[in-house]
């Protein structure tokens, strides 16, 4: 068989850029403490929470830390494809098995390190822990590619004047 | 369950045809198995409804079943009580249909791990249970095959037969022949090792296991057994790949089974090679796209036949074998009926794999026909795939199919007609090369479906499979995508995805009367004798079954994906939406 060899892929990936682990800045724009986790592996509230007493419970906030690597949205494009998550969430990642990640609207928050999290740690209903085969790094170029898709103009009202493609 | 052939009379004598001898499991107004009777015909001799008065038909009941996601499969109806099972999470309802109103006598919430939801390619669909000996037996999403008492709805039994980690679903309907139930995964897009297996009905233990794909020991070809009419060779099933790809090939088993009790031989199909990129598996790839029949008892394999050898275009095989006598040139016939996703009707001799007969249903460019002194297509060489040809356009049917295996056809021995939902739509196929990794898809492909040479994109059709000749035809504007009901009352049965349910009659095709059912139709059709000797009809309401039929629709328990439809049915969502009916109706 010629398929490619998971090892080679990932080292392949890895070798394009493993420059940091994490940077986490001071918890800026977040309510509440923030504190720094030791392993790098980071944890975000996402904004769109109520809390209990309005008090925001501690929590940091973590950007991208390939946010500025131009190249890091590409690499994340060859990974997507690579990892086979175009086979749940389409090509583009427009949605099939898995939910369309362009359109704007997000089941466990939109934050990078929400999507960070999503990645690694996977989430209910079949979505896949990659943690044990991506290295954080390589997330972030996921989470970069991700991040540049435009969502479309998501006006609420679909509209059918006559037959065919809907107006929104 | 032979013995409850001498409580009904009407049973008694339908047991002196071998064909239908399945009826033997209930009375003849009953529907006990998916596919009504082991020759998988959905033809029921209830004869009230007729295309004289048809148009008097009317719904009498409807029940939501609390669920969302594409409503294949059919409701049982044993002993007046109507069994039916929900996609995902797979409750089981039984109705009591003699009183008003069909209240519950019990339901049946099994846990189901929702991380099932993820590795099912196609929705989370479910496509039926089966009753025999006073127990339903169905499959959970999850790789679980459930027994429940009929009467009670007490679990008798639940075994793992299959492993989600692993990429394997079990969406399909199991099969029961005497004490063995027979079940198969769906994980064509997850690289699983296909296989199909053997439970005992008492206590639900795994008696074996046949893969159908690999070395001769695994998929159960034994010396002296297993013959097939074409390919010679041992371990066909894994030298026909390179190195040992077929360890995650696929060959999936998500349609229905049939059964002949004279030749003791189950019948069913199995799906698509993995990945898609045809040129990471070089070779014919045995046993997918493929008719296999075994041995109930032992699964021993007897004979085999590949519809589609090295599959390119995700032709799955894996739609019913319809098991019927008939005149072929002349001669009287045991045939098995096989409408293929690659666009051909195959007509077989059962005994022993032998094509008699094979024509396009459909338009097909991918090979222009079926050469039957090798049983192989003879192909179009511009119509092969794979990551090195780039983006191949235009290949007719899609990998839709021509119809889909999720819409199973009827025959009706009044007309002698296999009546089928059928797809005119063309694809584009452009396969890239990729890496297995367990639990993740194994696919490798993009392609986009256009609408083929007819105006519409479905048609409902009359097919003689004695002479592979259309006799008419219901156009429909969608693809169409529903089972279809064929009656001793010349009524034929089926369904639309913008919403329609609708009888025609079996002789001419005349639509006779139709109903809006609320949302598109992708079940499959059945007929009943109520208690009070009334004839009813049944048909699931609720879209779904494939992510691209959902024509960019929502659901209400994820507000937070949000799709444009796809191309092909740009306006589909302005005629229906998700849901979750079962209908009833009677004159």
């Amino acid at each position: 068989m010629r398929r490619l060899s998971s090892a080679l892929l990932f080292a392949a990936i890895a070798a394009t850029g493993c420059r940091e682990q994490s940077d986490v800045p001071p918890g800026a724009n977040v309510p509440g403490a923030s504190e720094t986790s030791a392993n790098g592996i980071v944890i975000a509230k996402h904004d769109d929470r109520v809390f209990a007493g309005g008090i925001a419970p501690p929590a940091e906030r973590v950007a991208n830390s390939a946010a500025d690597d131009a190249k890091a949205a590409d690499a994340g494009a060859k990974l997507f494809t690579g990892m086979n998550c175009d086979g749940c969430h389409g090509g583009g990642a427009v949605g099939a098995v898995g939910p369309s990640l362009t359109d704007g609207r997000w089941r466990y928050g939109g934050g990078d390190a929400d999507i960070f999290r999503s990645i690694a740690e996977g989430r209910p209903k079949g979505m896949p822990a990659f943690g044990g085969v991506l290295q954080p790094p390589m997330i972030w170029r996921l989470v970069a590619y991700i991040k540049s898709l435009e969502p479309p103009k998501d006006v609420p009202t679909e509209s059918w004047v006559d037959e065919g493609k809907p107006t929104r | 369950m032979r013995s409850r052939c001498s409580a009904f009379i009407i049973s008694l004598l339908l047991c002196a045809s071998a064909v239908s001898s399945a009826v033997a499991q209930g009375a003849a107004g009953d529907w006990t198995m998916p596919s009504k009777d082991y020759a998988a015909t959905r033809f029921s001799e209830l004869a009230q409804i007729t295309p004289a008065n048809a148009k008097s038909l009317h719904a009498v009941w409807s029940f939501s079943t609390g669920t969302l996601g594409g409503h294949e499969g059919q409701p049982l109806v044993v002993h007046n009580t109507m069994y039916v099972v929900t996609p995902y999470p797979n409750v089981l309802y039984a109705f009591d249909l003699s009183k008003e109103g069909y209240p519950l006598k019990w339901k049946y919430r099994p846990p189901v791990d929702q991380n099932s939801l993820g590795i099912a390619c196609c929705d989370a669909v479910n496509r039926g249970a089966v009753y025999a000996d006073g127990k339903i037996v169905y499959n959970l999403l999850d790789g679980h095959t459930v027994a429940v008492d009929a009467a009670t709805g007490k679990e008798l039994w639940k075994t793992k037969i299959a492993d989600i980690a692993q990429g394997e679903t079990t969406p399909m309907a199991p099969l029961i022949v005497k004490d063995r139930v027979l079940v198969g995964a769906s994980g064509g897009e997850f690289g699983i090792l296909g296989w199909v297996k053997g439970l005992d009905l008492a206590t639900g233990k795994v008696v074996w296991t046949g893969t159908n794909i690999g070395p001769d020991s695994l998929v159960l070809a034994k010396p002296g057994t297993f013959k097939t009419f074409y390919d010679k060779g041992a371990n066909l099933g894994a030298t026909t790949w390179p190195g040992d790809a077929w360890k995650h090939g696929g060959a999936p088993v998500w349609g229905w089974m049939s059964y002949d009790p004279v030749l003791d031989l189950v019948y069913y199909g199995v799906g698509n090679p993995g990945p898609y990129n045809a040129e990471q598996r070089l070779g014919d790839n045995k046993w997918t796209a493929s008719v296999l029949a075994r041995r109930p008892e032992d699964g021993s394999l007897v004979w085999a036949y590949q519809f589609t050898p090295h599959d390119s275009w995700d032709f799955d095989a894996a739609a019913e074998m319809v098991l019927v006598d008939l005149t072929i040139k002349g001669k009287q016939r045991k045939v098995l009926v096989h409408f293929d996703k690659n666009g051909f009707e195959y007509t077989m001799d059962r005994a022993t794999g032998e094509v008699l007969l094979a024509e396009p249903y459909v338009h097909v460019n991918w090979a222009s026909r079926i050469d039957l002194a090798t049983g192989r297509p003879v192909l179009d060489s511009t119509k092969l795939t794979g990551a090195s040809k780039g983006n191949v356009k235009d290949i007719c049917p899609t990998l839709e199919g021509g119809k889909s295996p999720a819409s199973p056809v009827a025959y009706s021995p009044r007309t002698g007609l296999f009546y089928a939902s059928t797809n005119s739509m063309c694809m584009d196929y452009q396969a890239v090369e990729t890496a297995h990794l367990a639990g993740t898809p194994f696919m490798g492909i993009n392609s986009p479906y256009h609408a083929g040479s007819d105006k519409n994109l479905g048609a409902f059709i009359a097919w003689d499979a004695a002479t592979g000749k259309r006799k008419w035809a219901i156009e429909e504007k969608f693809p169409v995508w529903s089972g279809s009901l064929a009656t001793r009352g010349n009524v034929v049965f089926y369904g639309t995805l913008d919403g329609w349910f609708k009888a025609a009659d079996a002789a001419t095709g005349a639509v006779l009367w139709k109903f809006k059912v609320g949302s598109g139709v992708v079940g499959d059709p059945i007929t009943f004798s109520g208690a009070d000797g009334k004839q009813y009809v049944a048909i699931y309401a609720g879209i779904g079954g494939d992510w691209l039929l959902l024509a960019g629709d929502y659901k209400s328990d994820d507000p937070a994906d949000v799709r444009d439809p796809a191309d092909f049915v740009r306006d589909l969502a302005r005629h229906t939406s998700q849901g979750g009916i079962v209908w009833v109706f009677a004159l």
